[in-house]
């Protein structure tokens, strides 16, 4: 089968800055600069079908953006090689652009003071879409949420949700093959994320399109990917199927408990497979008083400690 | 391929205009400026026994550094702080990922503010000049190439921020670098003070120089109306070449400072 990204041994490294301490400290650094070298992806390497949704996992700070920046060609990685679809994207960025779409989270593409309509239209000329097909488009936009009230509000006066949505529709405007999604869901609410989730299924469905995902939050990846990567530190730890890694954490839930107000949650990692969340709870509750609780699914730093500690292969 | 350009300059006409109260204070900027140039050059020609000084008289001071003045604002569109915040902020990321040369959508994105400019700040000031002064303005076919002399000049003011702002993948700070920059293109362009008041030896340096091709080209060819032809075409010419001079060289620039962002990471 054909692939459309493959990433070969990948690695890239920052020089940064150290900066020292304290107002002589930045004195200093004013004449001697000490370096550090920072190894934000190291030796990575996997393929991508056309049409997989695949979700990079990890914590903050793990190398996903990185690893996207890479792909979508505005950083040149210190050692490998990268192509989507057949284009090194670092060489040769203008054409790899017109293949791919890219949502950060935290930043939108949109033009902030103009109605969504506006950006739209813009779009269709920067990546000259014809006429056709973008109103094949809209009609598809139409036909799964209601475009009606966003289309004429300026961006600046939409809520993140509204913005997160739009910023995901622009970046599917040109037909892309790929769409890169760093963090999409980051600070949304839980009605919203779902909105959002079910958005990018009904796009990946009618347009075959690969999604790249990534996130720190694993129920993102649960709604919509079938492929987990997950990075820590820049490594690769896991790259499976979402159903395999299931297989392991399925079971797993972390069941947080208040014992008293303005305190800090206490956290459990319970596995129902041996233990159900009402057991542990009555255990938790016999030896102390219990203000409130909370019941989540386990969380990205939980499953690496788990993939540390040797719980899971691939 | 040229509707791609042409949507990015709409686009940036429609956000200018947006802003309605910044347009306001721009003109109400230039007014206050307008009263302290007048009353310093009308203090310097009370001050000398002859009726003009370099060759200049009051009025035709007082028109080109008018003029002069809503040139700056026709190309002052604030490019430097734009891409100093876009670098800044990694907001430029989303820039990049545009299927397009990053100097052309900045070009031609901003382009839009020029043009809002042009028709804001330059036609009415230029009407009541006019006015003023009874047609101390000839119009005929020096508007014309004048209006060739300003988009070249408009082009090569670009350039210029374009170098700036590439500057500041490597300082991570504007301010100053656009301080200095402000000051050396006001002053070495002629737009403060007339080239033709110039010291000889200072003028000569200046003439080699792109800065003069901004403001000084553009005003002389408006403002002399028995300028020859030849003349004219020279300084159009001269124009030119900075213009390919800063795009190669600008280019250049552009593209080592973008790799190495690449490589070490924005």
């Amino acid at each position: 089968m054909k692939k459309i990204i493959t990433l070969k041994n990948v690695s890239k490294e920052y020089k940064t800055l150290n900066r020292r301490e304290g107002l002589r400290g930045s004195f200093l650094d004013l004449f001697s600069r000490n370096y550090k070298i920072i190894n934000a992806v190291n030796d990575i390497s996997f393929e991508i079908k056309p049409g997989e949704k695949v979700g990079l996992l990890g914590p903050n700070g793990a190398g996903k953006s990185t690893a996207i920046k890479m792909m979508s060609g505005v950083l040149k990685p210190t050692g490998g090689e990268i192509f989507v679809n057949g284009v090194i994207p670092y060489e040769n960025r203008t054409k790899n652009a017109e293949n791919i779409g890219v949502v950060f989270g935290q930043r939108t593409q949109l033009w902030w003071a103009l109605p969504l309509i506006e950006s739209f239209k813009l779009l269709k000329d920067i990546y000259m879409i014809k006429n056709a097909d973008y109103d094949n488009m809209m009609e598809l936009y139409k036909s799964i949420i209601d475009l009606g009230p966003l289309l004429n509000k300026p961006v600046r006066q939409m809520s993140l949700g509204q913005r997160t949505l739009s910023d995901i529709l622009a970046s599917f405007l040109h037909n892309p093959k790929v769409v890169f999604l760093d963090e999409p869901t980051i600070g949304l609410d839980v009605s919203v994320k779902s909105k959002i989730r079910e958005l990018i299924l009904e796009l990946n469905k009618n347009k075959n399109t690969t999604i790249i995902l990534t996130t720190h939050d694993i129920s993102d990846i649960d709604a919509l990917c079938e492929r987990a990567i997950i990075i820590d530190k820049g490594n690769k730890l896991y790259d499976n199927s979402l159903e395999n890694l299931k297989k392991f954490f399925g079971s797993y839930r972390t069941l947080k408990v208040l014992f008293k107000k303005n305190e800090e949650w206490v956290d459990y990692l319970v596995n129902e497979d041996e233990q159900s969340v009402m057991q542990k709870l009555n255990e938790i509750a016999a030896q102390k008083k219990i203000v409130d609780i909370k019941i989540e699914e386990i969380s990205t730093e939980d499953v690496i400690k788990k993939i540390y500690d040797g719980g899971i292969n691939d | 391929m040229i509707k791609r350009y042409l949507a990015l300059t709409r686009i940036g006409i429609m956000r200018v205009i947006q802003w309605r109260g910044s347009l306001l204070i721009t003109f109400a900027g230039n007014i206050v400026y307008l009263l302290i140039i007048y009353n310093i050059w009308r203090a310097i020609y009370s001050s000398s026994p002859a009726e003009t000084v370099n060759g200049m008289t009051f009025t035709d001071t007082m028109v080109y550094l008018v003029l002069a003045m809503t040139i700056f604002n026709v190309l002052n569109i604030f490019i430097v702080w734009i891409m100093g915040e876009d670098i800044r902020s990694g907001q430029m990321v989303l820039d990049l990922i545009k299927p397009m040369s990053f100097r052309s959508y900045t070009f031609f994105s901003t382009l839009g503010g020029n043009i809002v400019q042009f028709f804001v700040v330059f036609v009415p000031t230029f009407i009541i000049v006019n006015i003023i002064t009874g047609g101390a303005i000839a119009i005929g076919l020096n508007i014309f190439f004048f209006l060739i002399s300003l988009f070249l000049a408009m082009i090569i003011f670009f350039f210029i921020e374009f170098a700036v702002g590439t500057l500041c993948f490597y300082t991570e700070s504007v301010w100053g670098i656009n301080i200095v920059k402000e000051t050396m293109v006001l002053l070495l362009s002629g737009a403060m003070i007339p080239i033709a008041f110039f010291p000889a030896g200072f003028r000569n340096v200046v003439n080699y120089l792109p800065f003069q091709a901004i403001y000084n080209t553009p005003l002389r060819i408006l403002t002399e109306e028995k300028m020859p032809l030849n003349n004219i075409l020279q300084m159009l010419f001269v124009q030119l070449i900075w213009v390919a001079v800063f795009y190669i060289a600008g280019g250049l620039f552009w593209n080592i400072s973008i790799k190495r962002i690449t490589v070490n990471g924005g």
